[in-house]
């Protein structure tokens, strides 16, 4: 089974290790492939970004994809313009109205910690109905739980369980991913299954959530990268 | 002191063994007595006293290599799970970062000494 981790921030955008360490020690812990997070940037930026994580990536013979995340409705907007140029769009959620917006933009692959300094979890049964429609799978982050402790702990896991709880029932799509901000940070597959398998998630379950739902997103990927594709469900058909 | 008569093949807990490498930042060689209290104050606070006492865990001594740095964990069936999970929440021991690459999960314990050569 291939595991991917699609949720990994660099040095450039608010980690701490370069590509190349991330990927080292993405290898060695069993993954197939990463997704290299940053925030919205220039074009110039993503091609450069391309460049260098193509370089690491032959080096390496390591599947890397570039990821940009949002923070607000107006970067949203731009990188849906946008689309073509980058692998992985991944919002993040806090705000209940931008979860909202995320999960019925179609061009949105993933919904990052929807329940991030929040006291809810931040979804309910119809945006998590939205989700599954539109297809955007909804992030399980390691990082959060590592970073926490005692009663903030708790009460994340427990609005994870509760995210978990609704995905299951209206089948949405749910992605493991380590948000690591560091090498360090990278977790083993085994160590994220396991941890998916504690907030709710049935072992096969949690296995998908680290191989399925992602190829899924590598699949979608490559269509995007077709010249015959405009936009979600239109393509030219000849 | 008397001892207790062995208990039958199948009342017996069923044990998993789980190894384990430490990865560490400057390749520390860490010794027993540094992983064993790591894990259990990591297990204490995510697990609690009622968790751990529902998983059996025993970090094994004479399993514990420490050139390689890797060891081998002993709980139960049950629990297998919510070890790993906890194994992934230590990030540092002592002041080095440290990350936990699971090896092998296995039901006996001849198997998994195999990979430990």
């Amino acid at each position: 089974m291939n595991f991917y981790d699609f949720h990994i921030h660099p040095e450039f955008s608010e980690g701490e290790s370069s590509i190349e360490e991330i990927a080292r020690r993405a290898k060695l812990l069993g993954f197939k492939g990463i997704c290299i997070t940053n925030y919205l940037t220039s074009k110039s930026r993503i091609k450069s970004l391309k460049k260098e994580i193509s370089e690491v990536s032959e080096k390496l013979r390591f599947d890397i994809f570039i990821g940009l995340q949002t923070k607000t409705t107006d970067q949203l907007k731009k990188l849906v313009r946008m689309r073509r140029d980058y692998d992985v769009l991944l919002v993040k959620g806090s705000d209940l109205n931008f979860n909202r917006k995320a999960i019925q933009t179609k061009e949105v692959d993933i919904l990052t910690h929807p329940e991030l300094n929040r006291k809810d979890s931040g979804l309910n049964h119809v945006m998590v109905k939205l989700a599954t429609k539109n297809n955007v799978a909804i992030e399980v982050n390691f990082r959060e739980i590592l970073q926490s402790s005692k009663n903030t702990r708790s009460v994340i896991m427990h609005n994870i369980a509760e995210n978990v709880r609704l995905c299951k029932k209206y089948k949405t799509p749910i992605i493991i991913c380590s948000g690591a901000a560091s090498h360090w940070q990278l977790k083993d597959p085994k160590v994220l299954i396991s941890m998916g398998c504690l907030l709710g998630l049935e072992l096969n379950e949690a296995k998908k959530a680290l191989s399925e739902v992602p190829e899924n997103i590598i699949k979608m990927i490559k269509e995007r990268q077709d010249k015959k594709w405009v936009r979600p469900g239109i393509k030219v058909v000849e | 002191m008397k001892k207790l008569k062995i208990l039958e093949p199948t009342l017996r807990e069923k044990n998993r063994y789980i190894s384990f490498q430490v990865i560490s930042e400057k390749g520390e060689e860490f010794t027993y007595s540094d992983l064993e209290s790591a894990i259990w104050n990591v297990a204490l606070d995510f697990l609690g006293e009622h968790g751990i006492s529902k998983t059996s865990i025993w970090l094994l001594k004479d399993c514990w290599d420490q050139k390689k740095q890797i060891g081998i964990l002993r709980c139960n069936h049950k629990s297998v799970q919510a070890v790993i999970a906890t194994l992934g929440l230590i990030d540092r021991l002592g002041d080095n970062r440290v990350t936990f690459k699971i090896l092998k999960i296995s039901g006996t314990i001849k198997s998994i000494r195999e990979i430990m050569g």
